[in-house]
């Protein structure tokens, strides 16, 4: 378990203003926020690169505030790769294991091992530079990973690639995960990455942490305005999509949601509250989501109002107060509430 | 298509005087250092390459543009490495320190380094421990130590700028100490950087004058550096010496300056 407390620095334009988290063994832990939010020299603090002002920093029960970056067991993967171009993929791979004089047969071992676990065994001898931006990535994560790490830091390691790389490695970081049981601190601003990832989420802004919480409890109930704002889809439901004919169907347990997606399996859904219409009668349109339910919340929110209607599942709508007004809705009194297949977005889990 | 300048009929005005002056200047400066090397008829240069005189001066020379471009390279490192990547109280003045010799001529170098190690209260503590910079081949070394130094600085700082810290970071949390991760990541990559840093200190410290000819005089066989031998040759009207002289020098310059533009990659000096 790795544990920050009260950790204060500030280094030029970005600072960390006492920042507590803790991250329990073996959770995917992803850091959200705005660029600026001092979100990289957090992780880079928590390596040792930089001593805090103030604060502590704990390993597994061990304060490891002064300890030496390569004596902490800590990882560190960053966007844009920093695969050393002086070394070839084997030479670079093997770096960590070099440091520690082991021999040089086992690290060949361990590197194909490990290169092989991100498929890049083929990629061996060549230099950096040769390589796709997927493969550098690969490869960088192999770096850190040989070591066996107790923690793995990776600062945005999908934002530089292009959209079908990106989701092939976040399903094969899903897997490493998985199967090497290493606990992971990400940095995103992809909510993808959240939705596909995250055990927990934190949510970084000018160097505080603003809010800590599973997806859900972070897309639903967003702690401040900021969050709120960053992440704008209120509506986070898990569920299991089936693919019939084109069409998917996405059973949430109380409803089932109808859309149109290519992902199958576990899946986790966001409808913006802007995209939620609501009605005191049903009406037939184009739009094939459709389901009564009970107003349990009304909150004025300046010229608008927020909405959360019980449907099974509580469906937040954002609607102007003249329109709450002219449908003189309620809590507690019947309601409709429709959106379109393209209102819900679908991510893989 | 939009119309082609290059593809007019008539070159304007402006293009046919800008590249005039430019062919007119190259050919200018080829002929003079040319004219230069074919002056002296080529058995009389061959003999004057070979004099005593010169050749003690091109050993001279070798010896002491070596050593001073090794303490150079030395001192560079960590003070280039340290204005790239640390911050402290008055960086920039200590910058514009480095820099103070560049801009300084360096007969006036020489003179300051004559005071300091002479009268000065450190000079006599040198003389007394019998260590003569003052018209001494010492005194070479150190002349062109002061004078080279910001050049080296200039060129590894740059060369270390270039290198994401990052690299660094991630050596270290790989298992590096910050020496291991100086010496295995950084080193490596401002390799080219530094030789170029070299080569430049290398050939300005071959080329020497004013703060040497302060420091160490100029006294035949003795602190009779290329440069030197040119001076004194000249003093004296031996043309014939002083021009062997000279052409060594431009050698060494021309194939100074092929090398560094190989290394340096376009990264500017001066």
């Amino acid at each position: 378990m790795l544990s920050v407390r009260a950790l204060s620095l500030s280094l030029g334009e970005f600072s960390l203003d006492s920042v507590d988290l803790a991250v329990v063994d073996g959770e995917y832990f992803i850091i959200l926020g705005p660029t600026g939010a001092g979100k990289t020299i957090l992780l880079e603090t928590i390596a040792g690169i930089y001593t805090p002002e103030a604060g502590t920093i704990s390993l597994d029960g061990r304060d490891i505030t002064n300890t030496e970056p390569k004596d902490r067991g800590i990882g560190m993967v960053y966007q844009d790769y920093m695969l050393f171009p002086h070394l070839t993929i084997e030479e670079n791979i093997g770096f960590g294991l070099r440091q520690q004089k082991a021999d040089p047969a086992r690290i060949r071992d361990l590197v194909s091992e490990t290169a092989d676990m991100l498929g890049i065994g083929h990629l061996l001898g060549r230099t950096p530079g040769t390589l796709s931006g997927g493969e550098q990535q690969r490869a960088a994560i192999a770096r850190a990973l040989v070591l066996r790490p107790r923690i793995l830091l990776l600062d945005e390691p999908l934002s530089a690639l292009d959209a079908t790389t990106r989701d092939r490695l976040r399903r094969e970081l899903k897997s490493i995960h998985r199967t090497t049981g290493t606990t992971v601190i990400h940095i995103t601003h992809h909510f993808e990455d959240i939705f596909a990832l995250a055990d927990r989420v934190a949510v970084m802004q000018n160097g505080k942490i603003v809010q800590t919480g599973t997806p859900d409890e972070v897309f639903r109930r967003p702690a401040t305005e900021f969050v709120a704002a960053f992440t704008g889809m209120e509506n986070v439901f898990y569920g299991v999509s089936r693919i019939r004919s084109g069409e998917a169907t996405i059973d949430l347990g109380a409803i089932t949601l109808r859309t149109v997606t290519t992902v199958e399996g576990d899946v986790c859904v966001g409808i913006r509250p802007e995209e939620v219409i609501v009605s005191r009668e049903a009406f037939e349109s184009s739009a094939i989501n459709a389901f009564s339910g009970t107003v349990v919340e009304i909150q004025q929110n300046g010229i608008f109002s927020r909405l959360v209607v019980d449907a099974g599942l509580p469906l937040v709508a954002v609607l102007t107060r003249q329109s709450v007004a002219r449908l003189d809705l309620a809590e507690g009194e019947r309601a409709h509430i429709t959106f379109k297949a393209s209102a819900v977005h679908v991510f893989p889990r | 298509m939009p119309p082609n300048r290059d593809a007019l009929p008539h070159p304007s005005a402006f293009k046919v005087l800008f590249l005039t002056i430019l062919f007119g200047l190259v050919a200018y400066m080829v002929v003079v250092i040319v004219g230069l090397v074919v002056y002296p008829p080529l058995p009389a240069l061959i003999e004057s390459l070979t004099a005593p005189e010169i050749l003690f001066a091109i050993k001279l020379s070798l010896i002491t543009s070596a050593i001073s471009t090794t303490l150079c390279v030395i001192g560079a490192i960590p003070v280039a490495y340290s204005l790239a990547r640390f911050s402290f109280p008055g960086r920039g003045f200590i910058n514009s320190i480095f820099n103070i010799p560049l801009a300084l001529p360096p007969l006036v170098a020489g003179v300051a380094l004559l005071i300091f190690y002479g009268p000065s209260k450190f000079g006599q503590m040198l003389s007394a421990a019998g260590l003569d910079v003052i018209y001494t081949p010492l005194g070479i070394i150190i002349a062109q130590f002061f004078v080279n130094l910001p050049y080296m600085v200039r060129v590894t700082r740059s060369a270390f700028e270039t290198i994401n810290p990052r690299y660094e970071h991630v050596a270290r949390t790989l298992g590096c100490t910050e020496w291991g991760a100086f010496h295995q990541v950084t080193l490596p990559l401002a390799r080219s950087g530094i030789i170029a840093g070299l080569i430049i200190t290398w050939s300005k410290s071959i080329g020497e004058f004013g703060a040497v000819l302060m420091l160490a005089g100029a006294t035949q066989m003795k602190t009779e550096t290329l440069p030197i031998a040119l001076f004194l040759n000249m003093s004296t009207g031996d043309l014939d010496l002083a021009i062997a002289a000279s052409i060594i020098l431009i050698a060494i310059s021309v194939t100074s300056l092929v090398v560094f533009e190989r290394f340096s990659g376009g990264r500017g000096v001066f």
